[in-house]
């Protein structure tokens, strides 16, 4: 906040006192300290370039619109399914049900299609399952004070089970033409060269910030996550800020499902496996952290881009998916680590 | 057994203990003969659990010696260093393991004393003779510790103190749970174990035990030992004063004008009835209380540790339910409201400031902004979205009015001093203009100058005719600042005193349900009662 007030900005006695005393690690006396913590929230921004610029290096003829298109699908469909998670983890919590949401939206819409509902209709079933999905993981986190991960894993069992249910010995389905070329390089939104999804992602995302800043939920969750007991006090609406988040997330998942189904126009209730780890990876690459509380969709906004850059450039340099996992390990530990650093130096006062 | 001076058992010398910018224990000298019973009194924050703490080597002093027969220490290396070299403590907490049994409970981390192969014949004997010592006879050693009722468990817990050789044993405030018969028994049982020449250290925050066990009764005050009374020279009166500060040698009360409340705000005798409780019972045995607090009125709580007063605040703020009894909130046009859960008490303007600043009350890795606006969205926003530029004009306005110095907004709350950190905290609700404002022991770890700005604030508050409830453990800064003051012991108001003409030494005395000096009414007790 730089908003300019009234109040004094000089130091009283009692904080210049205390800087005397500890003159080393205190902030904001130690300058050290200062640059080392502006660096680490830093950080991810300036990976972003650096990593594209290595990957113009070492891919020949990268430099191309249609890579950079490739490039932003991924983390388009990254970044949407890990907006929701983002919320969830501010507030404290956390969603492992978006892999398994991804896959029953995805099954959804193949499956409805092919029996020709109307689209309209598809979306709005998809849309008040998703909000189910996320009130009751919510609501039963509240009910039986259990955390989020114990109610959405088992949430995520529930509705993958469906999922594969439904889809089972399914094959055949199919998605309207648009669909598909709004997650396709070559796609177009309306006379711009340029995927949907990429805008959808854009306009999420400032949905999300705004949210986020200039809402009472968004300020409600992130006084839930950072200390529930003085929440519940403050009169924060603790169950309402978690419906709301875990809805969003879900939802987000639903849509990203919707575009996977796009992306292959087959069913497959296993296509969003990966965003197991991967949405928790953009989040905490990005800068928030998972105790809560801390944090922002701007920085997993960027922790999306860098995941995706990443896997791209490995690729291209011909490594496997399993090297591209240990890379994103080794990513996360350093990146992660770096931000505790941070957090212990504002704890220390 | 020989006489007093002849050998001391142990010998503390200015024994000190910090904690952080605390200090506990600055000066603490203590000195306990063979064959005596020693109480250590003093008012919450004396002292006494720090250095009984560091006697059951649980803490460590930073400076001063400990001779433990002839045996000069620098600290006990843990708390079973201590039980071998025979300090046997029983702590304030009953600590036990809930689904174990009596007698694994009673020998609970003896398995290095007593072998394996003893276990059940000598210790079910053991267990049985050190109960039934303690008037337990009939208690089933093989029933687990939850099926037992608290008096029992207490007991229990002594039980396994006195099972191991030990030549002191110390009882931090260990019969609060205890029946008059079982407390009868329980001291029979310390005198019989003072006549074989070992040694007892006890608190307690009944005086009459005090003086009814004790041979001698060492006095700590902030952290420094005031004085050691031999039980024939100590009276009531005495020793109240002592842990005060306000006696004399000779033991009689000088009721020293304190610094009393200023008079500039108008003393609005009929200020309008805000808050009113009718038989509030907050446990089950103890004594209801009636109460009614008005609009710009100030009222203190005090009361020793676990008497209750927390737990009445809990009760005016909704986060507890009375055991029975009614408590009712009065709106602006008069009407009453019952007070039945915490959100019911914030929409009747009931506004709670917790104790514990860091668990319950602050947003660590938030802003100062946004730990001091987070309960006014509720009422600042439109369809959701936040109106920014009025909580800026409340918070700015507060700023103002507490002189919030160093705090610009966008500033992590965890920066700031204890002080300021408490100025955010109190104008989340002061910004929201209560009618009530609950504060527990809001002053704690701040520091002077910021307490008496802390001070003004309360008191424009008042002026401003809110009603304010004040929880603090600081006897001289409820006299100062408050109205009157109930005082709490045992679960019931035993007192209520009014600050303009009441003593510390009341007050502590009301604290230790001393009823002949708690009644500021009562002729030739009280000095400055006259003059109100």
């Amino acid at each position: 906040m730089t908003d300019s007030t009234p109040v004094a900005a000089t130091d009283g006695p009692p904080e210049t006192s205390r800087a005397a005393r500890q003159p080393v690690g205190g902030y904001p006396g130690n300058l050290t300290a200062v640059v080392a913590a502006n660096f680490t929230r830093a950080l991810p921004c300036i990976l972003v370039p650096v990593l594209f610029i290595l990957s113009v290096i070492f891919i020949p003829g990268y430099f191309s619109k249609a890579s950079i298109i490739s490039l932003l699908i991924l983390a388009s469909l990254l970044g949407l399914s890990s907006l929701g998670q983002t919320m969830t983890i501010i507030a404290g919590g956390i969603d492992l049900s978006i892999p398994a949401v991804i896959g029953l939206s995805d099954i959804i819409v193949t499956q409805l299609y092919y029996q020709r509902w109307s689209l309209p209709v598809i979306f709005l079933a998809i849309a008040a399952l998703a909000i189910l999905i996320g009130t009751i993981s919510a609501v039963a986190s509240v009910l039986l004070r259990v955390h989020s991960l114990i109610t959405t894993f088992g949430m995520s069992l529930i509705v993958s089970g469906v999922a594969l249910e439904w889809s089972n010995g399914a094959t055949s389905g199919a998605v309207p033409g648009w669909l598909t070329s709004s997650v396709s390089a070559i796609g177009k939104t309306g006379p711009v060269p340029v995927p949907a999804i990429i805008f959808v992602w854009a306009v999420a995302s400032v949905l999300a910030v705004f949210f986020m800043n200039r809402t009472r939920l968004g300020r409600e969750t992130y006084a839930l996550g950072a200390n529930a007991v003085a929440a519940r006090l403050a009169t924060v609406r603790s169950t309402w800020v978690q419906i709301v988040v875990f809805s969003i997330s879900a939802l987000c998942a639903a849509l990203v499902g919707i575009f996977f189904a796009g992306y292959s126009g087959i069913p497959d209730p296993t296509v969003g496996e990966p965003y197991f780890f991967l949405t928790i990876t953009a989040v905490m690459i990005g800068g928030t952290s998972l105790l809560g509380g801390r944090g922002g969709y701007l920085r997993t906004v960027t922790g999306a881009l860098i995941v995706a850059e990443l896997t791209t450039l490995l690729v291209g340099v011909g490594f496997n998916a399993s090297f591209q996992e240990l890379a994103l390990g080794i990513l996360v530990i350093l990146l992660t680590s770096s931000y505790g650093r941070e957090l212990k130096v504002a704890a220390k006062i | 057994m020989t006489t007093v001076d002849v050998a001391s058992r142990l010998d503390i010398e200015d024994l000190s203990r910090s904690f952080g910018e605390t200090k506990a224990l600055r000066s603490a000298t203590l000195r306990v003969a063979p064959g005596e019973i020693h109480s250590l009194a003093g008012e919450n924050g004396s002292g006494k659990s720090t250095l009984i703490k560091i006697l059951s080597g649980v803490l460590r002093p930073d400076s001063g010696t400990l001779t433990w027969e002839g045996d000069v220490k620098r600290h006990l290396t843990s708390p079973s260093g201590a039980q071998a070299m025979g300090i046997s403590t029983v702590f304030q907490e009953t600590l036990f393991a809930p689904e174990m049994t009596v007698r694994d409970n009673i020998f609970l981390g003896t398995d290095g004393l007593f072998r394996y192969g003893r276990r059940k014949g000598a210790e079910l004997d053991t267990a049985r003779q050190a109960l039934s010592g303690l008037g337990l006879d009939g208690l089933d050693v093989d029933r687990p510790m939850w099926m037992l009722s608290l008096a029992e468990r207490q007991l229990v817990t002594i039980a396994r103190a006195i099972v191991r050789p030990w030549r002191l044993l110390v009882l931090d405030e260990s019969t609060s749970a205890l029946d008059a018969q079982q407390r009868d028994r329980l001291f029979d049982y310390l005198r019989q174990a003072r006549s074989e020449g070992k040694s007892v250290l006890f608190t307690s925050h009944r005086m009459d035990e005090v003086l009814g066990l004790a041979d001698r009764i060492t006095v700590l005050r902030q952290g420094t030992t005031v004085t050691t009374l031999a039980v024939g020279e100590a009276s009531r009166r005495g020793i109240l004063g002592h842990m005060s500060g306000r006696a004399d040698t000779a033991g009689i009360v000088s009721a020293a004008p304190a610094p009393r409340r200023e008079e500039g705000r108008p003393r609005d005798a009929a200020g309008t009835l805000v808050l009113h409780t009718e038989e509030l019972t907050l446990r089950p045995s103890s004594q209801p209380i009636s109460l009614e607090v008005r609009a710009g009125e100030i009222l203190g709580l005090a009361g020793l540790e676990g008497q209750g007063q927390v737990e009445f605040v809990e009760c005016l703020s909704g986060l507890r339910k009375p055991v029975s009894g009614q408590l009712a909130a009065f709106g602006a046009n008069g009407t009453a409201h019952p007070v039945r859960s915490y959100g019911g008490a914030n929409r009747l303007g009931i506004r709670y400031v917790p104790r514990d600043r860091r668990h319950e009350g602050l947003f660590g890795p938030l802003s100062v902004f946004d730990n001091f606006a987070v309960t006014l969205w509720g009422d600042f926003n439109r369809f959701g979205l936040l109106r920014r530029q009025q909580v800026k004009k409340r918070f700015a306005d507060f700023a103002e009015s507490s002189r919030l110095v160093s705090a610009s907004p966008g500033r992590a709350i965890s920066t700031l001093s204890g002080g300021n950190q408490q100025k955010i905290l109190l104008g989340r609700w002061i910004a929201m203009r209560p009618r009530v404002l609950v504060v527990n022991d809001p002053l704690r770890g701040v520091d002077a100058n910021t307490k008496e700005e802390l001070y003004g604030l309360f008191r424009r508050l008042a002026a401003d005719g809110v009603a304010i409830i004040y929880l603090s453990t600081e006897i001289t800064e409820l006299l100062t600042l408050t109205d009157q003051v109930a005082v709490f012991h045992e679960g019931s108001v035993v007192a209520m005193l009014p600050s303009q003409t009441s003593s510390d030494t009341d007050v502590v005395a009301a604290m230790f349900g001393d009823e002949h000096h708690a009644n500021p009414q009562r002729p030739g007790t009280h000095q400055a009662g006259a003059g109100g």
